[in-house]
């Protein structure tokens, strides 16, 4: 990883007069001055929209402003909708006058929506895994096996001839090198030569678009100089899903609002003294938005998987596991202290295959049977963009009686026509999935993760977690976020309508729990728990009609929906190589060669007039030949930011020979024109 | 025969072609002279060694060849037919997912405050909706409900938004985050840092970014859960020493080195893992000698200073501030954000080599999300804070001990830890014996279990008897808390403790009060039971 310096060489081409000192070098009270802004794209045009809607929306009141002119601001154009719907951008502009425009863009044509949702007629796809050329495989083995001899030549040289800058790597002084040679050597020698590409540091809001920090090297990676200017892009890649980082609008009001009243930390853990009632209400929000009878909250995502696992499973058990899982789901597993097989990605003809093995032979030398098996999947993989085949596993799961455990984290709030998770997609009630898991940091624009399921399950978690006892509680403003957020994905129920309850009765009850937050409450809908009744909410919370109705929130979720399936059919016609389900918003397009991942980044990141941020992946995250462009998409995109990222790929895609897919190619004019036939096409 | 010859003419003559042919292709092939001069050459000179070569080519293509997951276990596996796995299927009945709580354990749940609004000094309890004093929670330095901290929470979050929505890898890294990075650097004086996004998972993540198999960690018996977890991870070989006793910990560390000499093993690395103020009991590890010790068998340090920082030191800057040790000694400095600066995370100071590392091997580093950047400007404020208010730390110590004068006089109870640690345990004096007792056994630094002293205790009769204290002092308008483990989880099981944090955002007449309080709790309580 490059280190930061500030240090500045003599000889560099563009010495700017601030570029001395470093960015995060005292400027306590500057947070509110923007870093100038330099490329002189049609962005920036956005930045003076955003400076425009900042001072129409200076005097923020719970409700929206309710402006009657149309949110275009001259600057928008480029952006913003330039075919003739004024009516509808007369009626959204409404909704989303206090929103700004860098971060989540405005977007009227109510044809550019998509409800993501299967459809039970259909059986579900399997995963396509379309291969390259041989000669890409090769070329790109070739290049691993390259930069692996040179890395050892240079490693063999230099410890002969450069000692002083191989000390670390050597013993010395009695002591053991801290990483071993062998150890750091993918790190040394071949992430270096990509660093360029990660650990970018931003400011702002991670929303529609990004500001990054400008930075170069000059000594090959080994550290970065940031010359303290930034540069705004399109932002096609923070796991902003439904569009929620914003710092404006009404979900930041309220967490203003929590902040004031709460202040920023629960100073303590959630059994010894830092539990407060916005955690109750919290959890039981959650509870409600997923659809079980209880649900907790983890202060970060990560240690939902790490710190809750271990609480489930233990010695005697077996973890089934996706060989895709993520990181945290390892940690947790291997904390456990439970035996861990794993299946081939979301091939369930493997996994079934592993059951039969595993629950016939038993536990291995003992062939005693196991005390319960626990299989975990994910909703939607991170890497690959596929998505679980839920009906299948839960037919599964009746024959072989193991438990199922779906970490959501990603397809939460991202799938679903309510954006309820894989669940909803799939229309499953939620109470067939054991133990469902997810995050808030993505589609949410929070922090955190949830464990979701029956009332027993979650009491006995909480007490025996390690997050319990040990870790910090969440804090408000954290918590404020996904209570503003949930509740505008449900939308509040004026009346408390505890009389049409009764009516249904096979309904699983809500029971009052102990936090004084009535709850006694039965859905309408089984699989869709309808809508918030407002005895659910902080009494403080006085949230706007636009997102009480939950229209605001839906807008989101279809956008999301037409975006993904958009960007992916797009790319699809324009002959790339893509992983993953239809309608997932993790768009991976392959790049193969290591190389070509490197220069893909960077020409996106300098593109004119609109420089785009991408992540790219290689191994050990993806398998070695597999090197992506990992595009992730928001509803806070219009379809021209979409169109936008399609000419990029198609031009760079063809300087990098990229374009290796199978089927009919379109042009990427047609492509564009045709978008709305595209999307519902797939 | 001759007619057979004539049969076969055309296909050896094909057979010679087709040789012929390949032959040219192979000596086309750059290089291809030098290995048939070789082959040739080796024939000549021993035939044998033409046999065994070929013998050794076929070895290497079907190793090459041999699928290279689970071979071992095939073997052991026991043949079934299609039908007998179905009818084992079906026999098989699982356990249930999770057993359901224990009547303890509901009330234990149950009794937990929720608190209604703000949290603090003096926090209203949402079941009585009465106002108590809070020496429960982590407010070292009385930074909780600071305006200041607040209206900066706003700014940024005006200008961040709450969620940084990515790991710190995919543009999950503010600005905000690296100037707390810096700040935590500066105020420790160590060359840099690394922000965690939960104080917990922090050393967790830590150990076994550095600790691998093969390395050695020597470690305090009594380190807290987040420590065991990171050592179980790590899978090095562990050695422990006896609780907070450098003694024990030099002995382990001779042992170990005559240990490695008997073997002739090459040095490997060693670590040792231990905590400023131990989260457990509150005792605070002898730094200085502790630093010593490290230098002269050549170990590396980590330290978790989750409690020790931000609440002890002239300015809050932990261990190394109160013994005066520049904390570039320690190798890898862990504290909490959370805990110290009320906000959230936690962060491992050390030498650049040591944070750049983490930021690709740090797991919950690089596969988690940043923290929210309001939460870590938080952070930053309360550094400043710290550094500005010299005054809070003061005061911190005076109600220290103030609240350890009153219970050190309380009967019934044994007041354990430092006389400098925030944090006071206490618990009961005269144990709820269980069955059976054992004798003292010399120290196994292989296991974690401690030398076996005096008699054994009922965990949870003690555990029942200091809820009822805690309860009690709560009706009473006092907020303490037990110190909740988790059983059963836990390497070693403690004496239960009811554990008080003490902050400096209460005058010391109100902690005075509260103490008492607590004191006549433990009176009411402890007289119930006796009569």
């Amino acid at each position: 990883m490059a280190i930061l310096t500030a240090s500045r060489s003599p000889c560099s081409l563009s010495p700017s007069p601030r570029s001395q000192d470093p960015f995060w070098v005292k400027k306590r009270y500057s947070v509110t001055q923007l870093p100038p802004i330099t490329v002189t794209s049609h962005l920036s045009t956005v930045h003076e929209a955003e400076v425009h809607s900042r001072s129409r929306t200076i005097t923020r009141t719970p409700t929206p402003v309710h402006s009657v002119t149309p949110s275009k601001t001259s600057g928008d154009s480029v952006l913003d909708e330039s075919d003739d719907h004024n009516l509808h951008a007369a009626l959204t502009s409404e909704k989303t006058s206090n929103t700004v425009q860098s971060e989540f863009g405005h977007c009227a044509n109510q044809s550019y929506r998509y409800i993501s949702q299967h459809n039970p007629d259909k059986p579900v796809a399997e995963d396509e895994i379309e291969e390259p050329p041989y000669y890409i495989l090769f070329t790109t083995y070739f290049s691993y096996l390259l930069l692996v001899v040179i890395g050892h030549l240079r490693d063999l040289l230099g410890k002969r001839f450069a000692k002083s800058s191989f000390i670390d790597l050597m013993i010395h002084d009695g002591y053991a090198p801290l990483v071993s040679d062998f150890q750091s050597f993918y790190a040394r020698r071949l992430v270096q030569r990509v660093n360029d590409c990660f650990y970018q540091p931003i400011s702002g809001v991670a929303g529609r678009t990004i500001l990054v920090y400008d930075r170069y090297s000059e000594d090959f990676n080994r550290t970065q100089t940031y010359t303290g200017t930034t540069t705004r892009a399109l932002n096609i890649s923070s796991y902003n899903y439904l569009g929620f980082a914003q710092a404006h609008g009404s979900y930041a009001d309220a967490v203003e609002e929590s902040i004031k009243r709460y202040g920023v930390s629960a100073c303590g853990t959630r059994l010894e003294g830092g539990t407060c009632d916005l955690h109750r209400i919290a959890e039981a929000l959650v509870a409600r938005f997923i659809g079980t009878e209880d649900a907790l909250i983890c202060s970060m995502g990560f240690a939902t998987n790490s710190t809750f696992i271990p609480a489930l499973v233990g010695k005697g058990c077996l973890v089934i596991s996706d060989e895709h899982n993520h990181a945290s789901a390892r940690i947790g597993v291997r904390q456990s202290g439970a035996c861990v097989r794993m299946f081939k990605h979301n091939d369930m003809g493997s996994l079934e295959e592993l059951l039969r093995e595993v629950i016939s032979q038993g536990q291995p030398k003992t062939h005693r049977s196991w005390k319960k098996i626990l299989v975990i999947v994910e909703g939607l993989y991170s890497m690959e963009g596929t998505m679980v085949n839920l009906p299948k596993i839960i037919e599964l799961k009746k024959k072989y009686k193991f438990y199922l455990f779906v970490d959501e984290a990603h397809s939460i709030g991202a799938l679903g026509p309510h954006g309820r998770g894989v669940a909803d997609y799939f229309n499953v009630p939620p109470s067939s999935v054991d133990v469902l898991m997810g995050t808030f940091t993505k589609s949410f624009g929070a922090a955190g993760g949830y464990i979701a399921g029956p009332k027993l399950l979650i009491n006995s978690l909480r007490m025996h977690g390690h997050s319990g006892p040990h870790a910090e509680a969440m804090a408000p403003p954290v918590l404020m976020q996904i209570v503003a957020t949930t509740t505008s994905i449900m939308g509040v129920s004026s009346v408390d309508d505890l009389a049409t309850s009764k009516s249904t009765s096979h309904q699983p009850t809500f029971k009052p729990s102990t936090n004084g937050v009535a709850m006694s409450e039965v859905e309408d809908e089984y699989l869709h728990p309808g809508m918030v009744p407002a005895s659910a909410l902080p009494t403080w919370f006085s949230i706007p009609s636009s997102l009480a109705d939950g229209s605001e929130a839906r807008e989101r979720i279809r956008r999301l929906a037409f975006n993904a399936r958009y960007l992916r059919a797009g790319l699809k016609k324009l002959g790339f190589i893509t992983y993953g389900h239809p309608s997932s918003p993790i768009v991976p397009l392959l790049t193969f060669n290591p190389g070509k991942m490197l220069m893909f980044a960077q020409m996106m990141r300098t593109r004119k007039p609109t420089p785009l941020a991408v992540v790219v992946i290689a191994y050990p995250v993806t398998p070695l030949v597999t090197s992506r462009v990992r595009f992730c998409v928001s509803a806070s995109h219009t379809k021209e930011d979409i169109d936008v990222v399609l000419r990029a790929c198609d031009e760079i895609g063809d300087i990098l020979d990229l374009k290796h897919g199978k089927g009919k190619r379109w042009p990427i004019e047609e492509i564009v024109k045709r978008s709305v036939e595209l999307v519902h096409s797939i | 025969m001759s007619a057979g010859n004539a049969t076969l003419e055309p296909l050896l003559t094909w057979l010679t072609l087709i040789l012929a042919q390949l032959e040219r292709t192979f000596y086309k092939v750059p290089g291809s002279a030098v290995i048939a001069r070789y082959v040739r050459s080796s024939h000549q000179n021993d035939p044998g060694r033409t046999v065994l070569e070929l013998i050794l080519i076929v070895f290497a293509v079907r190793t090459l060849m041999q699928s290279r997951s689970r071979d071992k276990s095939e073997g052991k596996l026991i043949k079934f037919s299609e039908k007998e796995i179905d009818e084992l299927i079906d026999e098989w009945t699982p356990e249930p997912l999770s057993a359901p709580l224990t009547e303890w354990e509901q009330r234990d749940l149950a009794s937990v405050p929720v608190i209604a609004g703000p949290n603090g000094p003096k926090p209203k309890i949402l079941s009585t909706g009465k106002t108590v004093i809070n020496l429960a929670s982590y407010n070292f330095a009385g930074l909780a409900g600071n305006e200041h901290i607040k209206e900066r929470a706003i700014e940024t979050l005006r200008k961040y938004g709450l969620g940084s929505c990515g790991p710190p890898g995919f543009y999950g890294t503010v600005d905000v985050h690296l100037e707390l990075e810096r700040d935590i650097a500066d105020f420790l004086g160590t060359e840099s840092a690394i922000l965690y996004s939960q104080g917990f998972v922090t050393i967790s993540s830590v150990i076994p970014a550095f600790c691998k198999r093969g390395d050695i960690i020597v470690a305090d018996r009594a380190v807290n859960f987040a420590i065991q977890k990171g050592i179980q991870i790590s899978r090095s070989t562990v050695r422990w020493y006896d609780h907070n006793d450098l003694k024990s910990l030099e002995d382990v560390l001779i042992s170990v080195e005559k240990d490695r000499r008997k073997r002739g093993t090459p040095i490997t690395r060693r670590f040792i893992i231990t905590e400023g103020i131990f989260e457990r009991d509150g005792e605070i590890v002898d730094l200085p000698k502790l630093i010593e010790l490290k230098h002269k068998y050549k170990y590396r340090l980590i330290l978790d200073e989750s409690i020790s920082f931000g609440s002890v030191g002239r300015t809050g800057r932990g261990l190394t501030e109160l013994y005066n040790v520049p904390a570039s000694q320690v190798d890898m400095l862990v504290g909490s954000v959370a805990n110290g600066l009320c906000s959230a995370g936690g962060f491992c100071a050390g030498s650049t080599i040591v944070t750049e590392h983490q930021r690709i091997n740090g797991t919950s580093f690089v596969f988690s999300a940043s923290m929210p950047p309001l939460l870590a400007v938080a952070g930053s404020e309360g550094i400043s804070f710290l550094r500005n208010t010299p005054s809070a730390l003061t005061s911190l110590q005076e109600n220290v001990r103030a609240v350890r004068a009153v219970l050190e006089k309380t009967e019934g109870i044994a007041v354990v830890g430092h006389r400098a640690s925030p944090i006071v345990h206490f618990h009961l004096k005269i144990p709820c014996i269980a069955n059976g007792s054992a004798n003292g056994i010399a120290t196994n630094p292989t296991t974690v279990m401690p030398p076996p002293t005096g008699p054994s205790f009922d965990y949870e009769a003690e555990e029942k008897i200091l809820q009822d204290i805690v309860d009690d002092a709560l009706a009473n308008g006092v907020f303490i808390t037990r110190a909740k483990r988790l059983r059963g989880q836990e390497m070693v099981e403690t004496r239960p403790t009811v554990r008080i944090v003490v902050t400096a955002a209460l005058t010391k007449k109100e902690i005075e009060k509260a103490a008492g309080v607590v004191k006549g709790s433990v009176a009411k309580v402890l007289g119930k039971r006796k009569a």
